[in-house]
């Protein structure tokens, strides 16, 4: 009987957050300072940088996670379990990602926000910091909260490494109970909800900091 | 006269376009000298030159006695004297107008808070932004008051001099005067200033010297008077010509 597998399959979302979560949290650390040296680094650096952006954008998620889960981390020396080896790959992947969301931010806070920073004295760095990212890490939230809506649904396909996220159990259960149709209706309804709540939450945060007044012009 | 700014044969090209073709001025303390011309001159190249937003080619710029265009000066250090106050505001548009002030003081000069706001409090008033406007953002700011508060967060850094690149020119007409008073009001006060600007009225209230710009070189200078009723050379005659025409004689 199907009902009796729900609390098994509810016990997915857990698994399906510290994907999305480790995910998102892993491509922040790296999508941001991608973006800085995007827009303020050196040739070389750009250059470098653009390689990165390049394949993680490029290369299907699928791929990525065999090559990883079975050729990069094992030749680096660590097997890694399938949960860590799927984050860390998401996170290589929408760090890539959010490079773009944060680029395209830190360039539509305008030239003479880092000029006016400039002229008071500010070194490079303090500018960034004190002046440029706090405005474009504003305008990137509504960019953001889209990267969030398309990982939580890419976080599924990890269910071929046996990472026992919500679609991986649903086969489990489809498998036991021999029903198709309810257990993944109740999987996508899941999806749905969670992509409704946590878009919804991010609309709080995008209008709670919200400068006051102020309409970008992007 | 003691000089505090002195620029040297100032070259800037971009490209095949050379914008700057040797300036050369200085500016004494307490003095309060503009530059006018048409555009395209080289007036906002030159300022930017002056503290150094944009490197010159050639020549040399003293802050003081220090050569800014030495290549072993700290040129943030010396930003922090040269107050600049820019066309389009440039205000910060996440800070409220007291911590537009304020952030200068706070991370460049690294003051405490306290110390900070009072001397942010007071640039403030003396450029006369009241309480009320204190914890406004710059988007529910006017944009003579927005020019104010950018006046007021350079001033507050205790600049030796402070630069202005055409700070009316963004405004609308009936915002103009309050911006020009807060000006004149410095300038009486012994700031330094060197202002680009096309109010002749203003140069000719305070200003000690007018210096005309066009084609990347300073072709006349002199009392602002004598400039501007009396020019010597005929583009000068013909661009004060233009603007009296078009402001008719506004003081």
């Amino acid at each position: 009987m199907f009902w009796a597998y729900v609390p098994y399959m509810l016990a997915g979302v857990l698994w399906t957050f510290a994907l999305v979560g480790g995910g998102l949290g892993l491509g922040f650390l790296i999508g941001l300072p991608i973006a800085i040296g995007q827009v303020y680094g050196g040739r070389v650096v750009k250059a470098f940088l653009d390689v990165y952006v390049w394949f993680f954008r490029g290369v299907p998620l699928l791929v990525l996670l065999f090559l990883f889960y079975w050729g990069v981390f094992p030749a680096l020396g660590h097997k890694l379990p399938a949960l860590e080896a799927s984050i860390i790959v998401l996170g290589l992947r929408s760090g890539a990602y959010q490079s773009q969301i944060f680029r395209g931010a830190i360039e539509s806070v305008g030239e003479g926000q880092m000029v006016a920073a400039r002229s008071l004295g500010m070194s490079r760095v303090s500018a960034i910091l004190h002046i440029i990212l706090p405005q474009a890490l504003r305008i990137a939230i509504p960019g953001w909260t889209n990267e969030y809506a398309i990982l939580l649904k890419d976080s599924a396909i990890c269910f071929t490494l046996g990472v026992l996220e919500i679609l991986t159990r649903t086969r489990y259960v489809v498998i036991a109970t021999g029903e198709a149709l309810l257990p993944y209706i109740t999987a996508g309804f899941l999806f749905i909800f969670l992509t409704y709540g946590g878009t919804k939450v991010f609309n709080v945060i995008y209008e709670k900091t919200r400068i006051p007044g102020l309409v970008w012009r992007m | 006269m003691d000089v505090v700014l002195r620029a040297e044969d100032i070259h800037k090209s971009y490209g095949k376009t050379k914008v700057l073709k040797g300036v050369s001025f200085e500016v004494g303390r307490g003095e309060t000298k503009v530059i006018c011309g048409p555009s395209g001159a080289g007036k906002s190249t030159l300022l930017r030159c002056l503290n150094l937003l944009t490197r010159p080619d050639k020549g040399r710029v003293w802050l003081e006695d220090v050569e800014l265009t030495s290549p072993s000066v700290n040129i943030n250090k010396m930003r922090q004297k040269i107050g600049f106050v820019f066309q389009e505001f440039n205000l910060f548009n996440h800070l409220t107008a007291l911590d537009n002030v304020m952030i200068g003081l706070t991370k460049v000069k690294k003051l405490p808070k306290d110390e900070a706001r009072r001397i942010a409090k007071e640039a403030l008033l003396t450029v006369h932004i009241t309480e009320d406007l204190w914890n406004k953002y710059p988007a529910q700011l006017s944009g003579g008051q927005k020019q104010r508060v950018a006046i007021a967060r350079a001033l507050a850094m205790d600049p030796v001099i402070i630069l202005y690149d055409e700070p009316t020119s963004a405004l609308d007409p009936h915002l103009i005067g309050e911006v020009l008073e807060v000006m004149k009001e410095l300038a009486r006060r012994k700031v330094t200033g060197l202002v680009v600007t096309h109010e002749i009225g203003f140069a000719l209230s305070v200003a000690d010297e007018i210096m005309f710009m066009y084609n990347g070189r300073i072709v006349e200078r002199g009392p602002p008077k004598e400039v501007v009723f009396n020019p010597k050379h005929e583009v000068t005659a013909r661009f004060f010509k233009r603007i009296s025409e078009l402001y008719g004689g506004r003081k």
